[in-house]
């Protein structure tokens, strides 16, 4: 595998629950080092993509390759950080207690670093179940850069932060793509969406329209993030 | 009271059962299950006790063992000799045997009876049987005399002796060993499905199916961390049993510390399996008068399993706890150690439950959605 290789190459993914087609053939290719937000209304199938980057959902049909490896693959999951939409901590541990599990589990990791990551240092011994919504989201965000995986996948990682924070978050962001980790971000704030490499609209479980912010601004013909994703999901429905 | 609000709250529940089908099974059928699981464990006569008769070949002792065989209160079988007897009484093939020898020197009738002696009712009925036997008997005993010469009926005196036990034990001692071993089932199994449960809903699990985990290792982790809770609370309630309330033990504490163990050990599996079917605490709660419960009953420690309908005994003997309420009699009335086949058998067992339930436990930790 040479440096090109893309961090997140799928084709053709689809993925059926019951009567439910939360997939509809998925095509994407993420570039290694970049940061690249999913956007898309509740529904849309983020979520399940998400899950089936990291091996928690078997796609039905179609090819999906992560950091060169088809998944599902056991033994690459450490070079990934997964987080989930709801802040999924141990209510009865401290905040450092529950990073420095997850970074046992995932093979190490600088449980300092990361809890400074998230502004959470001076609340290391905090139980979690005495932390506020935001602060969990944080903790969480916490858990899953603390070994330094190389790709990040993060649910709807901002819900509950403060702008001020969000600012901060986004910029670490920033600094661990500009160190070669791919960063994939699932959100609904447009301006988050702006911060990002690449931007791809899901909508019925596919992927609706892909690219750079300008690119999509120009596709819609329209200078605002906002109007353009109203326009494209118009033009598919 | 505002009725339409005080109504709108008890509709609201009638509609979350009615949503909720698991619920309403559990509390529709399990009262059936366990109130039919007591119908038939004590609704059954009592078991009659089998003992064996070892008698000489003299007209008093024959008199004496033929009335015993007519009496209702014992089932009789004839033995040639003691010792034989005595196997026959440790291979559980009797419950008692009483050797009936002629008349002393002193024209004193010494019957020995020996029970087995863990069992407080049958350690009763033979000497009460004997004793209303011999009185019947002897009362009746007309022999043809020559004129002048009475009969006197021979002093009966029979000696009580114990196989197993010092020969008064009583129902604690012969439920309380089982039980220790119950609380620890009971107690690990609600902690460890409730535990494992919040991993579930909380998604922490997700979150650690998402790193290199292998489900055997959460199994097992799981298991490491509750053998510590598991072994402290063991000890806790053996020492409160043995040294406070004064339960009866002829074994090794070490060999009923190991029994506890696996039997905690499968109860971890068994809350980790279980918790795949349940949606939440409340329900994983639930399962403990339809899993547990039933499991209690039938294990023998109220009702001894032979005591069971035949069917009912093939139940008990696929289900854990009774190797365990088994093994820990044995192994606190009767002294066994592991060079005992029925406590080889109990452990092995056990063991081998306690293997199927982790590998069912791990099953149950799929890591893909299918």
């Amino acid at each position: 595998m040479n440096q090109m290789a893309a961090a997140i190459e799928a084709t053709g993914v689809r993925k059926r629950f019951g009567d439910v087609e939360a997939l509809t053939g998925v095509d994407l290719h993420v570039a290694p080092g970049t940061i690249y937000g999913l956007l898309g209304p509740n529904g849309a199938g983020k979520t399940t993509l998400i899950r089936a980057l990291v091996g928690l959902v078997k796609p039905d049909a179609g090819e999906l390759n992560v950091l060169g490896t088809p998944m599902p693959n056991r033994s690459l999951l450490d070079r990934i950080g997964y987080m989930t939409q709801a802040a999924a901590l141990y209510g009865d541990l401290s905040a450092e207690q529950n990073v420095s599990f997850f970074a046992s589990i995932l093979g190490g990791g600088d449980v300092e670093a990361a809890l400074r990551f998230v502004d959470l240092w001076e609340r290391r011994r905090s139980l979690v179940s005495t932390l506020s919504g935001g602060m969990r989201t944080r903790l969480s965000l916490a858990c899953t850069i603390v070994h330094r995986p190389r790709l990040l996948l993060l649910d709807e990682p901002t819900v509950g932060v403060d702008p001020q924070l969000r600012v901060q978050l986004w910029d670490g962001l920033r600094h661990m793509a500009a160190d070669g980790a791919t960063i994939l971000v699932s959100s609904h704030v447009m301006d988050e969406a702006e911060r990002c490499d690449r931007l791809g609209l899901m909508l019925g479980g596919r992927l609706l329209a892909e690219g750079t912010v300008a690119e999509l601004l120009a596709l819609a013909g329209t200078d605002r993030l906002e109007d353009a994703f109203l326009k494209l999901e118009a033009r598919a429905a | 009271m505002n009725p339409r609000r005080t109504f709108a709250i008890t509709r609201r529940l009638l509609s979350q059962f009615r949503n909720d089908h698991r619920t309403l099974g559990i509390l529709f059928v399990t009262p059936l299950l366990i109130l039919g699981l007591f119908a038939l464990l004590f609704r059954t006569d009592a078991p009659v006790p089998t003992v064996g008769l070892v008698v000489v070949s003299s007209p008093v002792p024959q008199l004496i063992a033929s009335g015993l065989e007519t009496s209702d209160a014992l089932s009789t079988v004839r033995v040639a000799s003691a010792a034989d007897a005595d196997a026959k009484l440790r291979n559980g093939a009797l419950d008692a045997y009483l050797v009936l020898p002629g008349p002393d020197a002193e024209g004193v009738l010494r019957p020995q009876i020996v029970v087995e002696g863990t069992n407080p009712s049958v350690a009763g009925a033979v000497p009460a049987a004997l004793q209303r036997v011999v009185l019947d008997a002897l009362s009746s005993y007309a022999p043809s005399l020559p004129p002048g010469v009475t009969f006197t009926p021979p002093r009966v005196e029979p000696q009580v002796r114990t196989l197993y036990g010092n020969g008064d034990l009583d129902v604690l001692d012969v439920l309380g060993g089982p039980f220790i071993g119950l609380v620890v089932f009971l107690l690990v199994y609600v902690v460890t499905s409730v535990s494992f449960l919040r991993e579930r809903t909380v998604g922490t699990l997700e979150r650690l199916m998402a790193t290199p985990l292998r489900r055997t290792e959460i199994v097992v982790g799981y298991m490491a961390g509750f053998i510590v809770v598991a072994l402290v609370q063991s000890a806790e309630v053996l020492g409160f049993g043995l040294l406070v309330i004064g339960l009866y033990n002829a074994g090794s504490v070490w060999l009923i510390f190991a029994i506890e163990l696996i039997l905690a050990l499968s109860a971890v599996s068994l809350g980790i399996f279980l918790s795949t079917f349940a949606r939440n605490e409340f329900q994983a709660v639930q399962f403990i008068p339809l899993v547990v419960v039933p499991q209690i009953l039938l294990s023998g420690v109220i009702v001894p399993v032979s005591a069971e309908p035949d069917w009912l005994q093939v139940v008990s003997n696929v289900l854990p706890l009774t190797y365990a309420v088994d093994g820990l009699r044995e192994v606190m009335l009767r002294g066994a150690d592991l060079s005992v086949a029925v406590v080889q058998r109990d452990v092995a067992v056990l063991i081998g439950f306690c293997v199927l339930l982790i590998a069912a436990a791990a099953l149950t930790l799929r890591r893909e959605v299918a």
